[in-house]
This record gives C-alpha cells, structure tokens and sequence, in this order.
C-alpha cells in the first residue's frame, strides 16, 4: 500500500504542480503564484496557429502510419508472401530507431540545401530543391515510418485473432473475395484499426523530437516545440507553456480515454475464447511484390536512416558522391574530445543503469500489487500508475521541473531528478512489459507451492521470480535502452553541470556541424550496445561462478 | 502416514457481490475419502479452497485435526503454508523451470529434510506414480498424463495430513481418465490418507469415495456413500445431477400402504411402491427411478407389485447398454439395459422395478 502510495505521488506531484502553474496569472516567475485565473487559457487564442500545426502534423502521420501498419499487418498475418517470420520480428527495428533518429537521418537526406536527395537532383540538373524535409509533411512522413511499427503491431494482433471460419463462412455462401474483404473482414478489424489509429494520433500530439530536429529550422511549432521555446526563451513565460501543457494533456486524455472505449466495446474479434488454427491466403504471384512493399518499408525507416547517420559521421561534409577525401575520423575525434559528451554519456549509462535496476523491481513490485494482491483499489492504482502514458514526457517534465524547484532537498539540476523524472515517465512501460509476464503465468503455480508448504519469501525466490525472469531481464533492457536516449523529459530537467547525451546531440545539431551530430549519434548507440554486451558478459561470469 | 480429521461449520465466501458457498456444514472423517460433487459454480471448488486456505471465507469455521485453521469468531486465519495439507491441482500447475525431481522434492525441501532423505522419499513417490526413470527431465517436457502424476507425487511426497484435489483428471482424455480413477483409488489405499476430492463428473466421485457430498449453488443438497446418492436421491437436483432417472408425479396411497414401503398412484392409474427414507409425508408426490434399475421382459414376471405393461417406442444402441423408450401409463419410460439380447420396436412387453430403487422425492 505504502509503495502503491508513493507511486501514486510521484505521478500527481508534478501534474498538480502543472495545473498550479497554468492558473498563475500574477508574475510569471513568482512562485507561489501571486494570482488565479484562466487569463492563460483564454489567452491561447493567439497560438491558435501552433494547436492547428500540431492536428495538421499529427492527422497527416497517423494517416500516413495507419496506412502502413494496416497494409503490412494484412500482408503478414493474412497472406502466404514469403518470409513471414522473420519479417514480424523485424518490424520492430523502427521502433528502436527512435523518432531522434529517423529525423536527423533524413534531415540529412531530404533538407533543402544540403540533403542528399537535392544535392543529386542539383547534379542532374535540376533547379532548386526536389524535396523539403522542414516541412509539416517532413515531420508527418519522419513520426509515420516510426508510428508504422506501432500500428503495425496493434492491427496485425486483430487480424491475428479473428478466426478464418469467419471469411471462410461468407465465401462457402457465395461471396466473392471482394466481397468478403468488403462485408466481413473490414468490419470485424475496423475497431482494431480505429483504436491504432487514435492510439497513434495521440501519441503525435505530444511527439517531440521530430518536429524539433525538423520544425525548428523552419520556424515550424507544434505545441510541445512551442512549449519547450517558451520555456528555454528568456524570461521563460512559464503559465503560458503550462497552460499549453494542460490543453494538450486534456485532449491527449480525451483521446486515450476514447481509444480504451474503442479496445473495450469494439473488438467483437476476439470475444471467443476457442483456439482455430490461422491460416492464410495463397495470393499466388502477388506475393513477391507484396514482399517488396514490406522490404521498402524497412529500407526507409531502418536500414536509410542508420546507414545515412554511419556515412555522414565519417565525412567532413556529406555529400551525395562519396570521395576518398572526404572519408575522415575526425567527427569522432572532437565528440570524443568534447567533455560535454564524454561526462554526457557517461551519465546516460549510470542513469540508465540506476533507472532499470531501481525500476525493475519497483514497477515489478507494483504490477503484482495490482494484478495478483487482490488489494482494495489496485485498479485505481494501476489507472493512476499508467497515467503518464497520456501525457506528453515534455509537459510532465515541466511539472516536474515547477514540482522539485521547491522540494526541500536540492536535487534540482543533479542527476537525481533526471533519475526520479525517468522511473515517474517510464512506468506504464515497465508495468506493461512486466505485467504481460505475471499475467501469462498461472495463479495455480504459486499457489501449489504454498500448498507445499512454502512461505512467501521462499515462493518468491524458488517460483515466482525464476518465472518471471525473461520478463524482467525483457523489462530492464528495456528501460535501460529508453532511458539512455530519453530526450522530452531531459531536455528541460538536465542541469548545466549533469548533462546526458541525447539533449546533448541536439544542442550539436543546433550549434555545431550536422557531420559531429551523426558521429555522437552513432557513438550512443554504440555506447548502448557496448554497455548491454558488457553487462551480459559480466552477469554470465558471475552466475558460471557462483554456480546455479 | 498421518491422519487428520476436517470439520466444516457453518462457512459462507462471498466475493464482492456473489455468495459462493452459503452456510456449508460437514465433517471428513481421518482417513476418509469424501468427494465435493456438482455442477460448475455450485461452490465445491470454493469451499475446498477454503479449507485450503487459498480463499478466504466470509465467516463460519474449519478446523483440521481438531485445530482450528480457520475461524470468524474469534478471528483465526492460519495461512495455507502452515495448514499442513497438500494439494492436486486442476492445472496440474507443474513448474516449467524445475525438472521432475525438483518438483517433487520441493514440499521436502520446504521442510528443510537432508538431501539424503529428499533422494530417497522422491524417487519413492516417482515409483508410486510409476514415473520411476522420469527424474531427470524437464518438466515442461512431459505429457498431460505424466504431468498428472508428478503433481500426484508432488502433492503427497512430504507426508501431509490431508490431501485434497481440485478436479484433477478433468484436463484428460476420456481414456486415461479411467485409467487414472483406478489408479488415484489404488493410490489413496495405499497412502491412507484423509482426502478431500471436488469433481462434476459422477463416475469419477461413485468410483473413489467414501462419502460424496452433492452441491448446487453454494449449498449442500446431500451427504450419503456413493450406493445412498445413487440409488436414493434426495430430491429432483441430485436425482437428475447424478446419472439418468424416470420422474414419476402421482398422489401418496397411505391407505394401499405396506411393510414400510410408500405407495403413489399415477394420474393413469398405474400404482407404483417405492421407499421413502427420511421423507416428510404428503399428498402429491414424486418418485425417481434409476434408467438401469427398470427390467423390461417378454412374459409377466413372477413379482407382487410393481409390473406394469409397456410397448417398445424407440430402440437406441449405444454400446455398453441399449437405450428404449417405451410407452407406459401414457408417457414414455427411458430404460437402459445391458442385456444382448435386443427386443425390437413395436414389442408388447413387461416393466418392472424393484421398489428398493424407486424412491420417493423431497420435492
């Protein structure tokens, strides 16, 4: 109860200072605030442009993403095209390619001047610019290819789970395949495609990252790019970002809200509970081409971004055709030789360390707190704890950042915070993966060792944590990896003597050449991918030593 | 082994809305095999995990051995670790991550045995369940079959004072689940053991109990040997719950009454004895007769009362038995018989019935 509680704080803590800070109408450094009022929502109105960008960008990607989730989810989960298997595993790879990514990658390929699709339509002749990636359809197209693997795994699960009898039925009573596709199969996944598709909207309304790297430039706002400006500026006008961050988490809400009425009452899919075996369509020659459109997808989201940000981070200035001249280490030398970044980096890894090994036991604690305890209130523990999923990292951060301002015990601008805001905005991640894994494992399994006589302790040890392990190693790679590369929540909690390395890399982007920014990026991962080869190698010795 | 003796009084579980067991009162014997038997949802599942003490009751009492483990008033809850029984479960519930041996030896390991005797008292129990050479393998490799018995040798190996079962042969198939049935009695003899058996299936409970309680909707309908709930139901829920019977409606004939057996007349007149144990006395009245209790002959067979003349509607063949509907009294009879000799549709033939098995109903 009393972790649930605590939890419980770290989640309203800082939205109820949000909220404080959204009705202070006296000056706007005071704080406490000296006056209430709504002046600050009322006085939006001139940022209507902002809030119209932010639906514009955001409606165009959804579209954009629900299309690819759905074609590829259909492809791979209804046909017979080839190398099915291991296309669904590699549909994740977007998702770990990060927004941050996928943005400066194909600002590299696609900004007006320097971008390398320009730079060859100027060698072939052409005039001016082909494409322009600072755009609002830049930043639609970016969040879209990242969204695309979300969607995907949301509406390939629904096609999954709908049973064949079903088509099977309607084609044994005469309809043709069309009409089939248009009569049933449409129909029973559409709630599954509308969920995705509010699911991935509302994740856009509070994406950040891309619309930084790519609006900025541009002088593009969206509402968390608006936000994030008005806070850094000076003097920072902190009611006014606050009241932005308010209306945005009110529809963000709104949206979450509908899309757990859509998973709720619309899935008419997955009512039965009886196993059928799925099969799928023979689509006899379309095959290869629908194998095409799922290895394009990958080639744009995956293997152009990294390959791009690799090339671009061994030259001295990117150009389109590749010259032994340019090829140069010397990107590497000056990240490597910047102490912004070796500290950076540096505190990106204790972070994430500290943040998954804290957070694996915390959010594994609380998940069975709320889904095996049978404790009075779990559910409304668990609706609180997966709160932050409905706001954006960048408006929780700046409840926090007013939150902790004033907690007694400085931590503000330490690492400490960066730790607290990242176990506060990660936890529906946490829970979610661990959760997954308490709730495949039968209650019975514990339940037959208490019958056996063990205490909870001993249950604990001896059935369910060696039960739970894949989902808890599963757990912390995850947090470690998110954490390492948070951006939203750091970019305005880091302090100037505690910095971490993904605001570093946009603070280069914006200052220095777009060549060093590429050789950061590519050191991060790398440092990531080092950090967990490390870590496995240490954890096998040391469970070969001290002998299972 | 070590007997112990399980009294229920009184105990009522409701979660937030529903009452699943409502005021159940009975006693297990030491040594005693009882069977829980009822449809789903009747509470037997429930109040065997009460006296588990994997659910907790609402109020009433369990003692086991005499102690109480359980109780409202005063407030004792012994938690289910330290309740000294042990139990099969309906998902088997064998550990993916441990090997055969390592769940069986886990209730002795618990209790902290040397591993010596751990050795000794699994591979034993391995015997027992004749999953002698599976030791070594892991137990997520096993079939349904085998996963049975090691969660059998699991339950039993360290020696508790009760075993109980939740429905565990209900995950087979029909054919291994004869053959577990005989194999669990054998077992039970063996390890004399107090034990505690829920099931909805009316074979397995006739085949493996001392006492089989019958319950429906969280409440006892009957307590009797398996012989007394077969032959002498109760009331309609068990006479129906508890394989085929013949309802029969007609008024009491106190007058036509005899050498203790209880006399109804059918609204078409045909005059039908049976017994009434226990029953309070009335007008109109109910009488059960079991399928396979009814005979069905060519000539009138030799008996006082009781035989009455019948025509074959519909012969049904079913294997073991053959199925007749026959027209009696102006409705139609169902009749098992095992005889091979079959008669055909149309035959004018005798009923009978032994009154010893019709039984006069409480309602």
């Amino acid at each position: 109860m009393l972790v649930g509680g605590l939890a419980a704080v770290l989640v309203l803590y800082p939205i109820g200072y949000l909220i404080q800070a959204s009705l202070s109408v006296g000056d706007p450094q005071a704080r406490p605030p000296e006056a209430y009022g709504l002046d600050n929502f009322t006085g939006l109105g001139r940022y209507g442009h902002i809030f119209g960008n932010t639906l514009l960008v955001a409606a165009l990607a959804t579209v954009l993403a629900v299309i690819v989730g759905f074609t590829m989810g259909w492809i791979l989960s209804r046909t017979n095209v080839p190398g099915r298997a291991a296309f669904e595993q590699l549909m994740a790879m977007p998702y770990y390619v990060t927004p941050l990514m996928g943005a400066l990658a194909w600002a590299l390929i696609a900004s007006p001047n320097s971008g390398v699709i320009n730079q060859l339509w100027r060698a072939l002749g052409g005039e001016g610019y082909l494409v322009d990636i600072n755009t609002p359809w830049g930043i639609a197209w970016v969040m879209a290819l990242f969204e695309g693997s979300v969607a995907f795994v949301m509406i390939g699960a629904v096609m999954k789970s709908m049973d064949p009898a079903m088509e099977e039925a309607s084609q044994v009573l005469g309809a043709s395949r069309v009409r089939t596709m248009l009569r049933i199969t449409l129909p029973l996944v559409l709630p599954g495609v509308l969920g995705a598709a509010v699911f991935v909207f509302a994740e856009m309304l509070g994406s950040f990252s891309a619309a930084l790297v790519l609006g900025l430039p541009a002088r593009f706002y969206v509402v968390t790019t608006a936000m994030y400006q008005l806070v850094s500026q000076y003097p920072p006008r902190f009611p006014t970002a606050a009241a932005m961050g308010v209306s945005l988490f009110a529809v963000m809400f709104a949206m979450v809200w509908i899309y757990r009425r859509i998973i709720s009452t619309g899935t008419y899919v997955t009512i039965t509970g009886k196993a059928f075996r799925p099969r799928v369509m023979d689509v006899g020659g379309l095959r290869w081409p629908f194998l095409g459109v799922c290895a394009a997808y990958l080639a744009v989201a995956v293997i152009l971004p990294v390959l791009t940000i690799t090339y671009a981070s061994f030259q001295h200035l990117t150009s389109a055709i590749p010259r032994v001249a340019n090829f140069t280490l010397v990107n590497y030398k000056t990240a490597l030789s910047l102490d912004a970044v070796g500290s950076a980096l540096g505190n990106s890894l204790l972070l994430g360390l500290a943040t998954a090994s804290i957070g694996v036991p915390l959010m594994g604690f609380l998940s069975w707190l709320i889904y095996r305890s049978r404790l009075p209130g779990a559910g409304l523990i668990e609706y609180l704890l997966m709160f932050p999923q409905a706001v954006p990292r960048l408006v929780f951060a700046f409840g926090m950042l007013w939150a902790w301002l004033i907690f007694p015990i400085p931590i503000y601008g330490t690492l400490w915070l960066l730790l607290i805001a990242y176990l506060t905005v990660f936890l529906p991640l946490g829970l979610r993966t661990i959760s997954g894994v308490i709730l495949q494992i039968d209650r019975s399994l514990e339940e037959s060792a208490q019958m056996c006589g063990a205490t909870w302790g001993y249950r604990l040890r001896t059935v369910t944590m060696p039960l739970l392990k894949p989902g808890l190693i599963a757990a912390w790679l995850l947090l470690f990896i998110a954490s390492v590369r948070e951006l939203g929540a750091s970019i305005l909690l880091m302090g100037p003597k505690a910095k971490v390395i993904t605001p570093a890399i946009v603070e280069s982007w914006f200052s220095a050449s777009t060549e060093l920014t590429a050789a950061m990026a590519v050191l991060q991962t790398l440092a990531v991918v080092a950090a967990l080869v490390l870590l496995f190698a240490v954890a096998r010795r040391a469970v070969q030593h001290g002998g299972e | 082994m070590a007997h112990a003796s399980i009294e229920v009084r009184d105990l009522v579980v409701r979660y937030s809305s529903v009452v699943a067991v409502r005021g159940v009162t009975f006693t297990v014997e030491a040594g005693e095999h009882l069977t829980l038997l009822g449809p789903s949802g009747c509470g037997k599942t429930t109040t065997l995990r009460a006296i588990a003490g994997l659910e907790k009751p609402t109020s009433g009492e369990i003692r086991i051995g005499g102690a109480p483990v359980f109780s409202s008033s005063p407030a004792v809850n012994v938690p289910a670790e330290r309740r000294g029984l042990s139990m099969v479960f309906q998902s088997y519930a064998i550990w993916p991550h441990m090997s055969v041996f390592d769940n069986v030896a886990y209730g002795l390991r618990v209790r902290k045995r040397p591993e010596a005797e751990v050795t000794t008292r699994v591979r034993e129990a391995l015997e027992l369940v004749q999953l002698g050479e599976l030791g070594t393998r892991s137990a997520s490799k096993l079939s349904g079959g085998q996963q049975q018995r090691v969660a059998l040798a699991r339950a039993f190996v360290f020696s508790p004072s009760v075993l109980l079962f939740d429905e565990p042969l209900s995950n087979l198939d029909a054919k291994l689940r004869a053959e577990m049935r005989v194999e669990l009695k054998e077992l039970q003899r063996r390890l004399d053991i107090t034990s505690v058996y829920v099931t909805h299936d009316l074979e397995e409970a006739l085949a493996i109990s001392d006492r089989i309680i019958v319950m429906r909707d969280g409440v006892i309908e009957q307590i009797g040997s398996p012989g007394e709930i077969y032959d002498r139901p109760r009331n309609t829920f068990v006479a129906d719950f508890v394989g085929s019977a013949n309802l029969i409606r007609g008024r009491r004939r106190a007058d036509l009454e005899r050498d203790g057996l209880v006399v109804i007349q059918t609204q078409g007149g045909a005059l039908v004895h049976g017994i009434a144990p226990d029953r309070p006395p009335g007008d109109e009245a109910l009488m059960a007769v079991r399928t396979v209790r009814l005979r069905l002959e060519r000539a009138r067979p030799a008996t006082q009362v009781n035989v009455w003349p019948a025509r074959i509607r519909q012969r049904v063949f079913q294997g073991d038995f053959t199925q007749y509907h026959v027209d009696w009294d102006g409705r139609v009879l169902i009749v098992r018989l095992a005889t091979p000799d079959p008669l055909a549709e149309g035959d004018e033939v005798f009923v009978s019935a032994d009154p010893r098995y019709c039984v006069l109903l409480e309602e």
